[in-house]
């Protein structure tokens, strides 16, 4: 008997372009996974960014449309009121990375938050701009050694990282936030549920929902996929809490 | 409504908007197109359409690109500076093929500039803000019952060509009150099924994006849009012609400056001068063909413009003959008076005839 | 028996397979994948598997396309 099979909703032949051990590969499964049970792949649009997370439509088999830097949850609003207005509640997502969620986009996801826009939001942070070859990020934490921070992030030159999940979980159109890593089999298969989650709250029509998706980047942190594991386990877990924020059904 | 009533430009562009159709409307406040925001707001959420009070105008037409993949029709308006600001997107949409409907009542720029009248976005529009090669239609009224009809035709041509339209009017035009009818929309339904984001129900999944790595598939893409272009020139080009048929002398004028300009030629006429008024309504397609014939048997253009001269290189462009063309204008403030025209038309044809006699 | 498939056309030796494979039945391979290093394979003389999918769950492409469970 088959018990693990690829998800229906990635692409037939289709190969991920990401990194070896990159956790954009794992984040995007358990995204197909959740589309499959929840059986929504018909009627959900999803809205890639720029950065590593762009080739979005080369991978899920559902429509996407591809939205200029930093304003998916923008584009995603408008397709979502599109659809609504035309009586056709579709399910729409954005799938961003920290750069273009919270830097350069910051402004339209908080604000899609604080309007309570009934769509998801997912943001794989792994502390730096990948696709440019690793620079200094919005959730580069302190010390963190980039291209752009070659004596490590310090308050002086570069300031603070932003707690992305902790910042959303505070607008009062939010209804799910958390964040979530995937270094091991068991916060893979939390991840998993609070991305199940997130989209759940946006079919019951709750409001904005956003799972924060702490991930790793072998490439650029010069590490193996394996020990960039044991660095979000031991080292950005502490920076980075592994935490549900805010749950509007649950206290 | 199909009686004639007293409808101010903004309000009249609102109105035709709501009778083209259009279901999403999503825009930031910017002086001096603000009624448009105001009054769709009331009359949106009265019809359960989408209307979205965006945090910026980048946010606003980037909802825009959003809804348009769905097949919406869909608006967003603004004024010059903040137009600016919708540039990326804009680029982004003619590469996507997405129709979108941008209002920019013009105010004064370069920068903040201030509320006073200009035409300082012609080029803006009609060259392209964005990166890329890429082309916007963009039409330009010179009347408040224009405003309704130019809106109700930028849907269409929209939805027809897969492209974003501006309607390019100015402050005077937005603000100014004058007697017009908003009939019931004269444009077919486009059928856009083929293409719209809607979810893959029996269908392979679509996508719509601008970004292509593979430089074969880019430069098709860029050339099967140029290809669009052409046939958007061919076919939609549109103009106003008053008194040209016997005319020396040409104005060419576009929205308020047009409307402005006719005074002028009656001035003229009045004294026996064979004077024309020639006013692109589309200023892309510029209506280049047609003042390349005029201009064989023209002995003098005189380009009006609130604005340094922009317009002006499209007409020197279309001008093969040895007719001479001359430029008055001014970058901002009160609009160009008739007597200030004629002052400089004056000094113009003083200058032109001096030497032929 | 319980088994997994590899395609290791996907296989970028990352090896995050090996390490969470709790019976170690999944070892580098003698030959070279698309990143240039040892693709994976299955070793399993003893039919030690138990289908338990951890490697497939942990596997970021897809490159253990399925588990099978007896």
């Amino acid at each position: 008997m088959q018990v693990y099979a690829k998800p229906k909703s990635i692409k037939e032949n289709s190969s991920f372009t990401f990194c070896s051990g990159c956790d954009h590969g794992l984040a995007l499964k358990l995204v197909a996974s959740v589309i499959d049970e929840l059986d929504i792949q018909q009627d959900t649009i999803a809205v890639a960014s720029s950065g590593c997370s762009v080739f979005l439509y080369n991978f899920l088999e559902v429509d996407c449309i591809e939205s200029p830097h930093g304003r998916a949850c923008a584009v995603a609003t408008g397709v979502k009121r599109a659809h609504k207005a035309r009586n056709n509640d579709k399910i729409v997502f954005t799938y961003q990375g920290d750069g273009d969620f919270a830097s350069i986009g910051l402004g339209e996801s908080i604000h899609s938050a604080l309007r309570g826009e009934n769509i998801t939001a997912i943001c794989i942070n792994n502390t730096n701009y990948g696709m440019t070859g690793g620079q200094l990020g919005p959730t580069t934490a302190m010390g963190q050694i980039t291209t752009t921070s070659p004596t490590g992030r310090n308050r002086e030159y570069h300031g603070f990282p932003i707690k992305t999940a902790e910042h959303i979980a505070l607008c009062e159109g939010t209804a799910f936030s958390a964040r979530v890593a995937l270094y091991d089999i068991k916060n893979i298969y939390n991840a998993k549920n609070m991305i199940k989650k997130a989209f759940e709250y946006q079919k019951k029509g709750l409001g904005f929902s956003f799972v924060e998706i702490l991930s790793s980047c072998p490439t650029n942190w010069k590490l193996s996929p394996s020990d960039s594991h044991k660095k979000i386990k031991e080292e950005l877990t502490k920076v980075y809490p592994l935490k549900v924020f805010k749950d509007v059904l649950n206290g | 409504m199909s009686e004639k009533e007293l409808l101010k430009g903004n309000i009249a562009i609102a109105a035709s908007a709501l009778n083209s159709g259009c279901e999403c409307y999503f825009g930031y406040p910017i002086t001096p197109q603000t009624e448009i925001g105001e009054y769709l707001s009331y009359e949106m959420q009265k019809r359960n359409l989408a209307y979205v009070c965006a945090e910026s105008e980048i946010a606003a037409i980037n909802m825009a690109l959003g809804a348009a993949s769905t097949g919406a029709k869909v608006m967003t308006s603004s004024s010059s500076c903040a137009v600016s600001l919708m540039q990326e997107a804009i680029s982004y949409a003619c590469c996507d093929e997405l129709p979108i409907v941008i209002v920019n009542v013009m105010r004064a720029g370069p920068g903040q500039g201030y509320i006073y009248p200009s035409q300082g976005d012609y080029n803006q529009s009609t060259k392209g803000g964005g990166n890329g090669d890429y082309q916007v239609i963009v039409l330009s009224p010179s009347s408040v019952q224009e405003c309704v009809d130019l809106t109700s035709r930028a849907f269409y041509l929209a939805q027809k060509y897969r492209n974003p339209v501006i309607l390019l009017a100015d402050g005077m035009l937005g603000q100014m009150a004058e007697p017009a009818i908003i009939d019931c929309n004269k444009y077919e339904e486009i059928d856009n099924s083929s293409w719209r984001l809607d979810g893959a129900k029996n269908r392979p999944a679509r996508e719509i994006h601008s970004l292509e790595p593979s430089q074969l598939k880019l430069n098709q893409h860029i050339l099967n849009l140029k290809k669009k272009y052409d046939l958007i020139e061919n076919s939609e080009v549109d103009y106003e012609e008053y008194m040209t048929d016997d005319a020396d002398i040409i104005i060419t004028a576009f929205g308020t400056m047009g409307r402005c300009a006719k005074e002028v030629v009656n001035h003229y006429r009045m004294q026996g001068v064979k004077m024309g008024l020639f006013r692109p309504i589309t200023l892309y397609p510029f209506p280049l063909i047609r003042l390349r014939e005029l201009s064989y048997r023209v002995k003098t253009f005189i380009d009006i413009e609130m604005n340094l001269g922009q317009m002006l290189k499209d007409v020197q462009l279309a001008i093969l003959s040895n007719a001479s063309v001359a430029f008055v204008g001014k970058p901002v403030g009160d609009w160009l008076k008739k007597e200030e025209m004629i002052e400089a038309i004056d000094n113009i044809i003083k200058e032109q005839y001096a030497g032929i006699r | 028996m319980s088994y997994i498939v590899i395609d290791s056309s996907k296989c970028k030796s990352c090896y995050l397979c090996m390490e969470v494979c709790p019976n170690k039945l999944i070892k580098k391979s003698g030959n070279v994948g698309k990143t240039g290093e040892y693709t994976v394979e299955f070793v399993d003389k003893e039919n030690k598997c138990t289908g338990c999918a951890m490697c497939a769950m942990m596997c970021p492409d897809i490159a253990i396309t399925g588990v099978y469970k007896e």
